[in-house]
């Protein structure tokens, strides 16, 4: 059975529980909770900031009010542990990053949605969520399946993608016809064209995130996955590891050091010294703006981003931005992420909660959430025509999101700590020069392997 | 009428145990929770007791003691340039000129902002590619620098927004104990044929010892403790190069949620705060040898 019809099937089996009731039943669902107010913690994100316009009409259609409280990302979860410790939380719904579901789920955090969409009196007959982009539904929402965090046996749903994503690569399709260049289809391409963009475009190659910690990794596991057959990497190794790279092997013993994640630092640092100046400082905000201040000529990132690139408000590269597929290695492998909504189990009000959930993923909110500037999350607008309309891109979406890899980064209940702690400053030192890709690699393996048998794993 | 000796002490009893309770209550709080083992997001039955192995984690965690160097050095840096600005600044504004009042105001605006602000102003400010530092690099016919993304001046730039930020509060402590010093004293000293250096060095400053000694502990205490803006600015890196200690509890606590482990470094930050303080206060109170 293939991964996308275990997820369809399991899809299925959650909501086909609530279909034999009636319409009628379901069209009464929210008069219980009109008057009531569903708390939402969310961050300041793009996606959120669209989804704000429609909270008035979600009031408005079920009588519950919204209450909305907006952090900064890079506080979201440290305010949410806080919250969700106490016996009674503030918040009903809450928005988290994908890497946090296992830790979540591992500490009774949030809410199974499997009983809330069996229940007949909460769910919507036409939500159909077979949908969902199935990567996204894993990726963001499945959690106790193979790995913890895959789709599969023993998988429950535990939170609804909103604000997911995949990686594409977007570069300046003016640059490229001025200088006629070719889109790197492969990574052997991808590495040539670098130095060669840089020279003649009087840009940055390609911009990229990279300051210690989330950052660097984010950027390294990007190439980290495709890679393993790139140039640099022996016939043997390609046989070992026919799938590209990755953190762990299937022992959960660091493989991270090996030729492929070296190859993908290496690259990483390629890019950081035909990137636009000072890529080993930049978080995401600074490796946007550099594309979109005319600084450089690809960006490798986010789906997400595509809306940003349209705003004439922000961007000076409106009308010149392409979108082509994540290059190829041994395999095509972009990333799958993002951000998800989840139900807090000390929520006071979590079938409002719920339903405010199922209304925001819901097909018709997820089209209006995508004309104002989100992330489509269903397969529906994906392919609507008005959005395709007004984001063409979308068409190279979808197909990215078929090579779309829900194994590209192993979030697993440590894994944080792996990613800002560990890995997080040896990437960064190899970026500034402090150290060179193997020593950094290499110097990260007894923290990381410290930290698995920490968290017990046998290794 | 005499009042009874317990009086003054029933008056002021209730706010003195009120401040010791507020002032205690959280660093007892810290010295338990470096006895457990707790995990944000769990509930406190789940802490196990595990003694004194947070202390041995913390102590034998090579990252502790680099990112203590740092905080060391980062502290020693600013909290020297500071003063040095701050004193320097206070002598050349304590006379009344025209126009003073704005500029005193002007001078102090920077410690009103909220640390948070101050970073991202210095991260932009900073910018490789945006930020004006560099633009009035390449305007002198100097190289610009990648200043966040180079170990040295990531470092060199979390001290400039610190010594940016906090050479105000220095500047108000030293021209307030300067417009208290004596004016017959100045006068005398005048009289007797004192130049500006002597009268500096040998009235002025002498003479607001105390505040300067007071000072210096309060920035200390604050540079040990300094979080926002090195998280905004660098988040510690490039590598760890500018992981101060208050940025490595911060982690440990909230990322690698090793709650024990993250109390028990900051007992060590709180005894090396300590000790820094009360040399230093040895050290500059004049006062010292009067009892």
């Amino acid at each position: 059975m293939q991964r996308r019809d275990i997820i369809k099937t399991a899809a299925i089996t959650v909501f086909g529980a609530g279909l034999p009731f009636s319409g009628a039943i379901a069209q009464n669902r929210f008069a219980k909770y009109a008057g009531s107010t569903v708390v939402m913690n969310i961050p300041a994100h793009p996606h959120y900031d669209a989804m704000q316009k429609l909270l008035p009409e979600f009031t408005k259609e079920t009588g519950i009010k919204v209450e909305v409280d907006k952090v900064a990302i890079s506080r979201l979860k440290e305010k949410q542990l806080l919250e969700m410790a106490k016996p009674s939380g503030d918040y009903d719904l809450a928005c988290y990053i994908v890497m946090w579901k296992g830790e979540y789920v591992s500490k009774n955090l949030v809410h199974q949605l499997e009983p809330f969409f069996a229940n007949a009196a909460l769910a919507d007959p036409a939500y159909d969520m077979k949908d969902i982009v199935p990567i996204y539904l894993e990726n963001l929402g499945l959690v106790g399946g193979p790995k913890g965090y895959l789709a599969g046996p023993g998988a429950k749903l535990y939170g609804l993608p909103y604000g997911a994503e995949t990686s594409v690569l977007a570069y300046r399709k003016d640059v490229f016809d001025e200088l006629k260049l070719k889109v790197p289809e492969t990574y052997t391409e991808f590495r040539a064209l670098l130095p060669v963009l840089k020279e003649r475009s009087g840009m940055g190659a390609l911009t990229s995130r990279g300051q210690a910690g989330h950052q660097a990794v984010h950027a390294w596991l990007l190439h980290l996955n495709p890679l393993g057959g790139s140039q640099a990497c022996t016939a043997w190794l390609l046989h070992l590891n026919p799938l590209g790279g990755s953190v762990f092997d299937d022992q959960w013993r660091p493989r991270f050091n090996d030729k492929i994640g070296v190859d993908a630092l290496k690259f990483l640092q390629e890019v950081v010294a035909t990137g636009p100046a000072g890529i080993a400082g930049y978080g995401q905000g600074e490796a946007n703006t550099a594309f979109l201040q005319n600084k450089a000529a690809m960006y490798l990132d986010t789906t997400s981003f595509a809306s940003v690139v349209a705003d004439p408000a922000r961007s000076q590269v409106v009308g010149k931005v392409s979108w082509a597929l994540h290059p190829k290695g041994v395999k095509r492998a972009s990333q799958s992420g993002g951000l998800g909504l989840t139900i807090p189990k000390n929520s006071k009000n979590a079938e409002a909660g719920f339903l405010l959930m199922q209304w925001l993923t819901s097909k018709q909110q997820d089209k209006a959430v995508t004309m104002l500037g989100g992330a489509p999350m269903r397969n529906s607008t994906l392919r609507d025509v008005d959005a395709v309309r007004k984001y063409p891109e979308f068409i190279t979406f979808v197909e990215a999101l078929k090579h779309s890899n829900p194994d590209w980064r192993p979030i697993i209940p440590v894994w944080d700590k792996i990613n800002v702690q560990a890995l997080g400053v040896a990437i960064s030192e190899a970026l500034t020069g402090k150290k060179s890709a193997e020593d950094a690699l290499n110097g990260a393996v007894p923290q990381v392997t410290s930290i698995m048998r920490e968290a017990g794993y046998k290794i | 009428m005499r009042t009874a000796r317990w009086v003054p002490f029933f008056y002021v009893g209730p706010a003195v145990l009120l401040m010791a309770a507020a002032c205690l209550y959280p660093v007892l709080t810290a010295f338990q929770l470096a006895g457990y083992e707790w995990s944000m997001g769990t509930p406190w039955e789940s802490a196990q007791w595990v003694g004194w192995d947070n202390f041995r984690l913390a102590f034998g965690n090579e990252r502790v003691w680099s990112s203590l160097w740092t905080t060391l050095l980062f502290a020693a840096v600013c909290v020297s340039a500071e003063m040095a600005l701050g004193i320097a600044l206070a002598l050349a504004l304590e006379h009344k000129v025209r126009g003073m009042a704005f500029f005193r105001t002007l001078f102090i605006l920077p410690m009103m902002i909220a640390p948070i602000a101050v970073g991202l102003v210095w991260r932009y400010m900073f910018d490789a590619q945006f930020g004006p530092i560099n633009a009035a690099l390449v305007m002198v016919g100097l190289e610009p620098k990648t200043w966040l993304a180079d170990p040295t001046l990531a470092f060199a730039a979390i001290v400039i927004a610190d010594i940016w930020q906090w050479t105000p509060f220095v500047f108000i402590m030293m021209i307030a104990a300067l417009a208290n010093v004596d004016s017959s004293v100045i006068e005398a000293s005048r009289i007797d044929g004192a130049g500006w250096w002597q009268m500096t060095f040998r009235v002025k400053l002498p003479m607001i010892m105390h505040v300067i000694a007071i000072t210096l502990m309060m920035r200390l205490i604050d540079a040990f403790r300094v979080l926002e803006v090195v998280y905004v600015l660098t988040f510690g890196g490039p590598g760890d190069s500018t992981e101060i200690l208050s940025l490595h509890i911060y982690k440990t606590a909230f990322v690698g949620q090793q709650l024990g482990v993250a109390s028990a470094i900051s007992v060590l930050l709180l005894v090396v705060v300590a000790l820094l303080s009360w040399g230093a206060l040895r050290l500059s109170n004049p006062m010292k040898d009067e009892r």
